[in-house]
């Protein structure tokens, strides 16, 4: 039994499967319900609370509702120097949201994350998995009419 | 197993190799601060307030899980230790909220005796935003306060590995930790009914018996 | 000096998605070498020789890391790659993991021998999805030239969180659980995922491998200085005309790298490593690149003299507190005290005892946190504090004037931001 598992002694043996399972479910859903959740802990054994806790700690396993697309701007320091304020602005000017908040019409959730490694093209964003560098006020207001 | 010779605060002693320190300290007689630790369960290092000097480290060690080693030497209360441990408790005093001076449970909480054997007055730090949370009195068994909570997950390690019922987990990330059950829930299992271990081991008054709870002696139902 | 494109040297040669092409430059050569002339023993040795240390960061000795993991009696032993670039300015894994993932899975392989480790993981982070499928492809063709049979490889994604790329919190990550640090000892060579000897490596560290077999331990401990041997990769950013990835010889001095090759101009100041790197002002611009000095992951970000120290060393403490897994209370505690003092500051609403309690907690961080993230927050702050001072002191003595000035109580209410 790892230290770890020794440390609360949930040492399930299927315990590895768990963050692979989560990402699965929120493929299917889109978010981690309570729902969701409950039937992982049934199917796994492993207590819902345990469940909670791991997905809680994850940023990429949010257990609120979010929007069908996820925008990520970096708000780090070499985009920070490079206006990612100015980002934020441009993207609440089109989408007329904060960080944290989703669309009325569900269509985009935006946060403020830490650096996705572009910083060579800062200011830059995710809009789910794809990375957009270098961008200007015009170039964000295309992207994002861009997501039908 | 063999044994090691080491040395705390000037004192030699011969020991089993593994002993952690905070062991070999007490079997000396030597008091270093806990705060996280339970005897006889796999520490977690997690408040650091036993953290003590050990020749050739660069940072300080925690005692509790800190494993002797052949000639090692160790000092338990040099001014970087003291100073650190001061640090410590008045950063844990700084995120607690909440009123304990009026608290019934004030002397029995370990975190306002230990600011009291280092002279940690009311701390010079502030948070933007403390983590305070309403308390739940609606459970029969337990009533959780969870803004004199400190983190130390205790009652974690209790409900997990004493009582075995694994209803308790740490929640969230950061500075917005929080003890959970369920689904983030109010406490509400009858798991509690005849247990009340997490509250024999809160150092603080975040977990107290509700009115009329009588929890078996010993605490978990074997 | 020029450039040294070693570690580099395939991306924009090879096909990123074609075995062939990186057989073809001879491609596992070094794999080969390892498995059938050299004995598990004799390549932690060359490692040793070769003064090879982490390129993730920490800087420890590799092959003396290897040789712990090789003695350590186990019928189990894992390898880890740490693909969970999240260092603030870092970018040079990614690029590297797009335009050569077989030098990286050559390199696993031979440590895999090395250590004696029959599964081996790339822990991708999350923000770096659109690559797995690149990768997971990579092993696949590896795995067909039948190279795979002494170590398998999964690539496993993290799901966003920058502490996962310390290596405790990556292995509890792999194992289900919330990323948070171990307390060490044990260290992962001797205890690591699920109990078992491990030996984690950065990207970089991983990729040098194959260049040392091939070319031998002395060739790569002549380039470097004395303590830190071989060539690095750096990631320029911020105030520069040419930011992007430079692979210069170990000990090449800061200046070379920023202003010679990345057109720096004007500078005021640069951060050496991340969120948690030293800051080094102009007038140390000469300072070379090595461990001896300061060196870090490779992230390096330029500051020029519009910019104010205290906005760059908060930016700093408010990634260090949104990353840090809240385990041990230096930390999670402290982060979020800093953050307090450091955005009052910026608000001009500084006190007089603020830098006190800023070096208070910084070296409380550095002395009792439980892993690198906790006491290593500690450096820009005491770095800041020590070469520029004065931005501290002025900034207290306006919120201190405007405060008598205008009265404490309407001071507050006008929320003024100087």
């Amino acid at each position: 039994m790892s230290a770890a598992a020794k440390e609360t002694s949930s040492s399930i043996a299927n315990r590895a499967e768990l963050l692979p399972a989560l990402k699965q479910e929120l493929s299917k859903n889109s978010s981690l319900s309570r729902t969701v959740l409950a039937s992982l802990a049934d199917k796994t054994g492993i207590p819902l609370n345990e469940i909670y806790g791991v997905s809680t700690f994850y940023s990429y396993l949010p257990v609120v509702a979010a929007g069908k697309n996820i925008i990520r701007v970096c708000g780090c320091l070499p985009c920070d120097l490079k206006d990612a304020q100015g980002v934020i602005g441009s993207i609440k000017k089109e989408l007329g949201i904060e960080p944290g908040q989703t669309t009325a019409d569900g269509k985009f959730t935006l946060e403020m994350v830490g650096c996705i490694g572009a910083c060579d093209q800062a200011p830059a964003m995710m809009i789910n998995d794809t990375l957009y560098g270098n961008l200007t006020p015009t170039g964000i207001a295309e992207i994002l009419k861009s997501f039908k | 197993m063999s044994n090691v010779n080491i040395n705390i605060d000037g004192k030699g002693l011969k020991v089993r190799d593994g002993t952690t320190i905070l062991e070999a300290a007490t079997s000396l007689g030597i008091t270093i601060p806990t705060l996280c630790h339970i005897k006889g369960l796999i520490p977690t290092g997690v408040c650091r307030v036993c953290v003590v000097e050990v020749e050739g480290s660069r940072t300080l060690m925690g005692a509790c899980h800190t494993p002797v080693s052949q000639g090692m030497v160790v000092h338990t209360q040099t001014p970087r230790v003291v100073a650190a441990r001061r640090v410590i408790v008045e950063l844990l005093l700084t995120a607690h909220t909440g009123d304990c001076v009026n608290d019934t449970n004030a002397e029995n909480c370990a975190l306002h005796n230990l600011a009291s054997d280092y002279q940690v007055g009311a701390p010079r730090f502030n948070v933007r935003s403390p983590r305070f949370y309403p308390a739940e009195e609606t459970n029969p068994y337990v009533v959780r306060n969870l803004s004199k909570c400190i983190l130390c997950r205790k009652c974690v390690r209790a409900c997990a590995d004493i009582a075995h019922k694994n209803i308790l987990s740490i929640g969230y990330r950061g500075f917005r930790s929080k003890v959970v059950t369920g689904f983030d829930e109010a406490l509400n299992s009858e798991a509690c009914r005849e247990c009340g271990i997490c509250i024999e081991h809160c150092p603080t008054g975040a977990l107290s018996a509700a009115p009329g709870f009588k929890a078996l002696k010993g605490g978990a139902v074997r | 000096m020029a450039e040294k494109r070693i570690v580099l040297g395939n991306c924009g040669v090879i096909d990123p998605q074609n075995i062939e092409t990186y057989l073809a430059k001879g491609g596992f050569k070094a794999f080969i070498k390892a498995r059938d002339k050299m004995k598990p023993q004799g390549i932690v040795e060359e490692i040793k020789k070769s003064g090879l240390t982490g390129r993730g960061g920490a800087g420890f000795p590799c092959g003396l890391k290897w040789e712990l993991a090789r003695n350590t009696k186990a019928k189990t032993k894992y390898l880890i790659c740490n693909a969970d670039e999240g260092e603030v300015g870092q970018f040079k894994d990614k690029y590297l993991l797009s335009n050569d993932p077989f030098t990286l899975i050559e390199g696993m392989l031979i440590a895999g021998l090395a250590i004696g480790a029959q599964q081996a993981y790339i822990y991708l982070r999350a923000e770096y999805h659109s690559i797995f499928n690149l990768l997971a492809e990579a092993v696949k063709q590896a795995k067909e030239k039948g190279f795979l049979k002494h170590t398998d490889i999964l690539v496993f994604e993290g799901a966003g969180a920058y502490v996962c790329g310390e290596e405790s919190a990556l292995m509890n990550s792999i194992e289900g659980r919330r990323g948070e640090s171990r307390y060490k000892p044990p260290y992962p060579p001797t205890s690591g995922l699920w109990d078992r000897p491990t030996i984690i490596n950065n990207v970089e560290t991983l990729m040098n491998i194959p260049h040392i077999i091939n070319n031998g331990a002395a060739w790569f401990s002549a380039m470097g200085t004395r303590r830190s041997k071989g060539t690095k990769v750096f990631c320029v950013s911020g105030d520069v005309a040419r930011p992007g990835i430079y692979e210069l010889e170990i000990g090449s001095s800061l200046k070379e790298l920023v202003v010679d090759l990345a057109g720096a101009a004007g500078i005021k100041a640069v951060q050496v490593g991340g969120s948690t790197g030293s800051i080094i002002p102009l007038r140390m611009i000469d300072t070379p690149l090595s461990q001896e000095t300061c060196l870090g992951s490779g992230a390096v970000v330029v500051l020029n003299s519009d910019r104010d120290i205290i906005d760059i060393v908060h930016n700093d403490i408010r990634f260090l507190h949104e990353e840090s897994c809240g385990k041990c209370t230096p930390c999670r505690e402290g982060t979020e005290v800093m953050l307090e003092i450091l955005g009052r500051l910026m608000r001009g609403d500084g006190e007089a005892g603020d830098i006190n309690k800023l070096e208070d907690l910084a070296r409380a961080m550095a002395l009792a946190s439980l892993c690198g993230l906790g006491q290593a927050a500690a450096v820009p702050v005491l770095d800041s504090l020590k070469y520029f001072r004065d931005e501290y002191n002025d900034l207290i003595d306006q919120s201190l004037f405007l405060r008598s000035y205008l009265g404490s109580e309407s001071y507050k209410s006008e929320e003024v931001v100087i």
